[in-house]
């Protein structure tokens, strides 16, 4: 069950980087990589061809609209019209970082949350919505502590079935008397074990 | 010898191995410094916001870090070369004693004053007393004196061998049909340990080497030479 999940997390990343479907919604066409293509990345902001290629009726309206002069349009179709706000906003033509809900406070053109009929025209997301982040980690890190636990249950079953009984240097009295040899030994007196042990007070130093 | 789980140097018995110990930790230390860099640009690098696909000369730059490495290893180069040639200096051993590896023991000689040779095993698990070094305690070890030079002639009989002590600062190959040399000088007495440094075979984990250092009018009174 969780490998289809993330299997299907990788199947639509897979889909949504395939250029034909998204230039086309729907419409799925096999495509030259050579053409000009749409793309949605934040260090090429300005794609070569628009996102909607074939404009319906209303986008075809809007567009003659555009063209006239700004004043005849109504509020409404101001707001709907993306010319006339980067012009409002001072961009000119740089469309860039009016797309970002942030540029919304900088000139106060706070109608750019809900993003016009004429933006996804030419483009398919905002900034804000390409750089989204998404719930991968969760499923990276899950995969990861599963396969680590199973690692221990492997793990238990060796120590359990295969490994052999440890040496006896390893009880506890071996070590005690061990660790009281090398203490009179004066074993690394310097910065090591013997320095730890006040001799005086025959105990671990505090 | 090193206490279990121990990752650092063990502490020095020789004026070499202090030598050393200080070497380390400057070295230690400027590779900290240049990981810590590499991670923070790395770090820097992975959680930016900013793209530029059109990023070409960076001619100051590439100066700085060609240079500044040259200048590092130079800094590290020299107090290498220091100790290095401190190792090698004449110093007039007292004593020379003879180690010969072999698989998978060590004999050693000790023909200056008598005609002196042992072989040194390690003590097998069954023959342990509780409170014995596993993997370390032997038979036989070489007793010598403290605040001697003394130069140790090392070749094997066989197959390739090393002979360690981490405390002294020492290792040397033992070759067959080669006699290398290497000169220490203990400054404290005690028990010092060391294991085989080149694969010899199927033992090679298990033939250690083991110094005892004692006061010097000890060691004239002739325990050594007596069998």
């Amino acid at each position: 069950m969780l490998a289809t999940r993330v299997f299907s997390l990788v199947g639509k990343r897979a889909i949504s980087t395939s250029v034909c479907v998204r230039a086309h919604e729907s419409v799925v066409k096999s495509e030259d990589f050579s053409l000009p293509a749409y793309m949605d990345r934040r260090d090429h902001p300005l794609p070569e061809v628009a996102h909607v290629k074939h404009l319906s009726a209303s986008q075809k309206a809007l567009k003659e609209k555009e063209k006239a002069s700004w004043s005849s349009l109504s509020m409404d179709e101001k707001v709907e019209s993306l010319c006339f706000l980067l012009h409002k906003c001072g961009f000119g033509e740089k469309w860039l970082n009016v797309a970002e809900e942030g540029a919304a406070d900088l000139c106060a053109c706070k109608w750019l949350s809900s993003l016009p009929p004429v933006y996804r025209i030419k483009f398919k997301e905002s900034f804000a919505e390409m750089n989204r982040g998404s719930n991968e980690w969760k499923t990276v890190v899950g995969g990861a502590m599963f396969f680590i636990g199973f690692t221990a249950l492997v793990i238990m079953w060796q120590k359990h079935y295969v490994y052999g009984p440890l040496p006896q240097s390893f009880d506890k009295e071996w070590v005690a008397k061990q660790t009281k040899r090398m203490l009179d030994m004066k074993v690394n007196p310097i910065q090591g074990l013997a320095s730890k042990w006040d001799y005086e007070k025959n105990e671990w130093k505090k | 010898m090193a206490h279990a789980a121990q990752v650092g140097l063990q502490d020095a018995t020789s004026p070499i191995m202090e030598e050393l110990i200080t070497f380390h930790d400057h070295t230690l230390m400027i590779i900290f410094l240049i990981c810590f860099l590499v991670l923070y640009a790395l770090f820097l690098t992975l959680t930016t916001k900013l793209t530029n696909t059109n990023i070409s000369d960076a001619q100051e730059m590439e100066t700085v870090w060609t240079i500044l490495p040259a200048i590092i290893l130079v800094l590290i180069a020299l107090p290498s070369l220091r100790i290095l040639y401190m190792a090698d200096e004449v110093n007039d051993p007292s004593l020379t004693i003879k180690s010969i590896g072999h698989q998978w023991y060590w004999t050693y000689e000790y023909t200056d004053y008598g005609g002196l040779i042992f072989n040194s095993y390690m003590l097998p698990p069954l023959f342990l007393e509780p409170g014995d070094l596993r993997l370390l305690d032997v038979d036989n070890r070489v007793v010598l004196p403290i605040e001697a030079p003394i130069r140790m002639m090392i070749t094997s009989q066989d197959v390739l061998h090393s002979w360690a002590v981490p405390t002294l600062g020492l290792k040397t190959d033992a070759i067959p049909g080669r006699l290398n040399q290497t000169t220490f000088t203990a400054t404290r007495p005690g028990v010092y340990y060391g294991q085989c440094s080149e694969i010899c075979g199927a033992n090679h984990s298990f033939m250690p080497i083991v110094l005892e250092l004692i006061p010097l009018k000890i060691f004239e009174m002739g325990p050594v030479f007596t069998l």
